[in-house]
């Protein structure tokens, strides 16, 4: 080959290297086309390191088992499903359970599984109780604050009804409302990091805290709406 | 017939940031206080919630939180020998009505003014001679000293849990504070804000030019925050719907998330909302004032006595006030005798729209009310005015308050302002565009002033706020200088599009500047040449006080707030240590 053949071709092999790099990178910063073959592997039966399957508390609709111990994660952001996990694996986010098993998952993985999640629609639906009084009560936190105990409305961040604000708010419609109500816990007591939801946290009384979640839990997924 | 109230201890007029410190102080020692708001009631629930108050039509275009024109307006000419006409709309600046008043839409930029403006003309004049200063300009000092009122800035920053860096702590300077700054006894309450993406580009480029940049001093939260008086704040979220909004987030200091309701506990306050007050009533003598007569939203003219009456209603209310009570003598231009109305000043305020290229993504509408990477190097004497022929200057700011989707869409020149060509500018332009703030002195003049209009009025029959102002040549002069060298820092940093626009006359009410007037009600040790003296106490009637930017001698490069602030918490001390233990002329 001449030396300018070989240059071109040196040339367009850098070129095509570097691109893929760039594209890899692209990838872990936006949601890029994940392996959803990979994803639903890992869901069903865990990845070869050893973490757990996904399903076996989530579900594979994304539902959980509808105790309201593990979150409802259908439909919810892809970016912030994937910031939870790097969050449980750093321990920023205190969860003896999620921690090891975030921490065991490639980059890869971990893109491959938020995206399944993102994508999932629950299957069947669980009947939710609360009183109305609850929902009542709910409903004006959530939707205009309440302003003794100096706590901005939820849809402030977290979307009209609850809907979510993607990449970085959660939706919270739909949500179970134990799973609200823990985490509001976990925000009150330092044990989830967030200076937004710390005087929330803390602002919101034990009977409001279950009244928001009653609300929110009654909603419908923003997916189905 | 007005129906004659009981006798309070103390009516504040105007329930914003002023009335509502000074209704707390002197209600906790005791004193029955009266706080007298012409507008409505309102609060963070329900009235800032989302997604509601993120509606720019509503507050931004077409103000809703500002006084309503209708009703109530200001007469605006440039000189004296033209007729001053009423301003139909609010456009140059943006009196606010309501609980709370200008605290609950302005911007939380947190600037403490320089030890030498408090004594601005005896500094300038021994640093220049008297004779470097236009003949038209009327510089004063205030009557009292930075170093007097330390103290007091300081209770105000930690009141409203200002967010910045010091620069100059007990002498020491700090480099990532604020290099010009006169010094202060202790840090701020609250770290500096996150720098945006525009701002470490103008920093990067400021610094190659020598200069010395810093983050903007801010009273939006930059972390939870509870203050002396036990409000809790919340973080800032940079909505980038801060100025002319109110926050959902309690996370700006307003009266609201900061002291009102800590004041409303008290039994010995009471407040009342849609009181608008027509005049101050004096007695016989004129020396002493009675009452406040004030009109209730259905139109019952009520008169309230009391044995103090503070005027915290905004500077131009202020003004008005007194003129309408007769309270001091009204300033007249061609005699110079007078002083109610004397050196009304305003905000040389200029703009450099700094195009990028379209690789360059600022993000621009990630942005709070006092986000900002700024320099201070160019305001007020922080150089040698020498060789330049001017006093005075501008800090040049680089930061976001909002992109908001209506109204920021910044264009090159040589852009179609309608159509076709306009939009594909409007969206090729909009993330790669930043707008350089400079803030620039006001000087006082002679021409410049306020009184009472001769025939336009109020709802309430009484005659309008006359305005008589144009920028001194003097202003002008500085606000070229000062705009050439911030588009410098602009095209260093590589921007593709300057546009240089300094302020030039005439000015004009018909588009947005700021909504920083002073003066009006000046304060100083000379009766002459003042309206109240260094304890904001009225010359004429010493059981009247003026707290406000009324009492500024003339504007300085940076926000008033801060040392409104200041003015407040020693205003209130002077009242609780020296007036109510003996009323009467405290100087």
């Amino acid at each position: 080959m001449t030396a300018m053949k070989l240059k071109a071709l040196l040339f367009a092999v850098v070129t095509a290297v570097c691109v893929h790099r760039l594209a890899s990178v692209a990838g872990a910063a936006l949601a890029a086309p994940a392996n959803s073959q990979l994803g639903a592997q890992i869901v069903a039966t865990g990845t070869q390191k050893g973490s757990v399957a996904c399903a076996r508390c989530h579900g594979f609709d994304g539902a959980s088992d509808g105790s309201g111990a593990f979150p409802v994660l259908a439909g919810q952001s892809a970016d912030y499903l994937a910031a939870q996990l790097r969050r449980f694996a750093s321990g920023q986010r205190q969860n003896a359970l999620m921690e090891s098993i975030a921490k065991g998952l490639t980059d890869d993985e971990l893109l491959s599984v938020t995206q399944y999640y993102s994508a999932a629609r629950p299957v069947s639906s669980v009947t939710r109780q609360a009183t109305s009084n609850q929902v009542t009560v709910g409903q004006r936190i959530a939707l205009v604050g309440n302003l003794n105990t100096r706590v901005q409305a939820c849809v402030s961040c977290h979307g009209p009804y609850g809907t979510g604000e993607p990449p970085t708010i959660p939706y919270l419609s739909g949500q179970y409302r134990h799973y609200i109500e823990v985490q509001l816990q976990m925000f009150r007591r330092g044990y989830r990091k967030s200076s937004q939801m710390l005087g929330v946290g803390h602002n919101l009384t034990a009977d409001e805290a279950a009244a928001v979640a009653a609300y929110f839990d009654q909603l419908p997924l923003p997916s189905t709406q | 017939m007005p129906q004659k109230l009981k006798e309070v201890d103390v009516v504040c007029i105007g329930v914003g940031f002023a009335g509502s410190i000074l209704a707390k102080e002197l209600a906790a020692s005791g004193l029955t206080v009266v706080g007298l708001e012409r507008g409505r009631e309102r609060h963070s629930v329900p009235d800032f919630q989302a997604p509601a108050i993120h509606d720019e039509l509503k507050y931004s275009v077409r103000k809703a939180f500002m006084q309503d024109v209708v009703r109530e307006a200001m007469t605006f000419r440039n000189h004296r020998n033209e007729v001053a006409l009423p301003m139909r709309q609010w456009e140059g600046f943006l009196p606010g009505t309501g609980l709370g008043g200008a605290g609950v839409h302005w911007n939380g930029q947190s600037w403490r003014y320089q030890a030498t403006e408090f004594i601005y003309k005896t500094h300038l004049e021994q640093r220049y001679g008297r004779k470097f200063i236009d003949p038209d300009l009327r510089i004063q000092d205030w009557g009292v000293s930075y170093q007097e009122l330390e103290p007091y800035y300081d209770k105000f920053e930690y009141l409203i849990g200002a967010g910045g860096k010091a620069g100059n702590l007990n002498g020491q300077i700090h480099s990532d504070g604020n290099f010009f700054e006169s010094p202060r006894a202790r840090e701020y309450p609250n770290p500096p804000m996150k720098e945006q993406y525009a701002g470490a580009l103008f920093r990067k480029a400021a610094l190659e030019l020598g200069y010395h940049p810093f983050i903007q001093p801010s009273a939006n939260m930059t972390r939870p925050y509870t203050n002396p008086e036990g409000m809790t704040l919340n973080p800032c979220v940079y909505c980038g719907f801060c100025e002319r909004f109110g926050c959902e987030q309690f996370a700006k200091a307003s009266p609201q998330t900061v002291i009102l309701p800590k004041l409303r506990e008290l039994s010995n306050f009471q407040l009342r909302t849609e009181a608008h007050v027509l005049r101050i009533n004096l007695d016989s003598t004129g020396k002493k004032a009675t009452s406040v007569s004030y009109m209730d939203a259905q139109g019952r003219e009520f008169e309230q006595p009391a044995s103090l009456i503070l005027v915290t209603a905004f500077i131009l209310n202020n003004i008005r006030m007194l003129l309408l009570s007769g309270i001091g003598r009204p300033y007249d231009p061609v005699t110079e005798k007078g002083v109610v109305g004397r050196n009304y000043a305003y905000q040389t305020q200029s703009y450099v729209p700094v195009f990028m290229g379209e690789d360059v993504h600022l993000n621009s509408y990630m942005a709070a009310g006092a986000s900002g990477t700024v320099i201070d190097d160019f305001s007020v004497d922080n150089f040698d005015h020498g060789p330049l022929g001017f006093i005075g200057g501008g800090y040049i700011l680089c930061g976001s308050t909002n992109a908001r989707p209506i109204e920021f869409h910044p264009t090159p020149p040589g852009t179609p302002r309608w159509g076709g060509k306009w939009k594909e500018a409007v969206r090729r332009h909009y993330n790669h565009t930043t707008i350089f703030n400079l803030s620039g002195n006001s000087t006082s003049a002679r021409q410049n002033y306020a009184d009472l209009d001769p025939t336009y009025r109020d709802a309430w029959g009484l005659p309008l706020l006359r305005i008589t102002f144009d920028f001194p040549d003097n202003d002008v002069r500085m606000s070229r200088h000062v705009t050439a060298k911030a588009s410098e820092i602009a095209r260093r940093m590589g921007a593709k599009i300057v546009v240089n626009e300094p302020r030039t006359k005439p000015y004009t009410t018909t588009a947005y500047q700021s909504t920083h007037n002073t003066g009006g009600t000046v304060m100083g040790n000379d009766p002459a040449i003042s309206v109240v003296n260094r304890y904001c106490q009225s010359w004429d009637v010493p059981n009247v006080f003026v707290v406000g930017a009324s009492n500024y001698p003339q504007n300085s490069s940076y926000n008033p707030t801060l040392t409104l602030g200041a003015l407040i918490y020693w205003t209130a001390d002077a009242l609780k240590t020296r007036y109510l233990k003996r009323p009467g002329p405290l100087a």
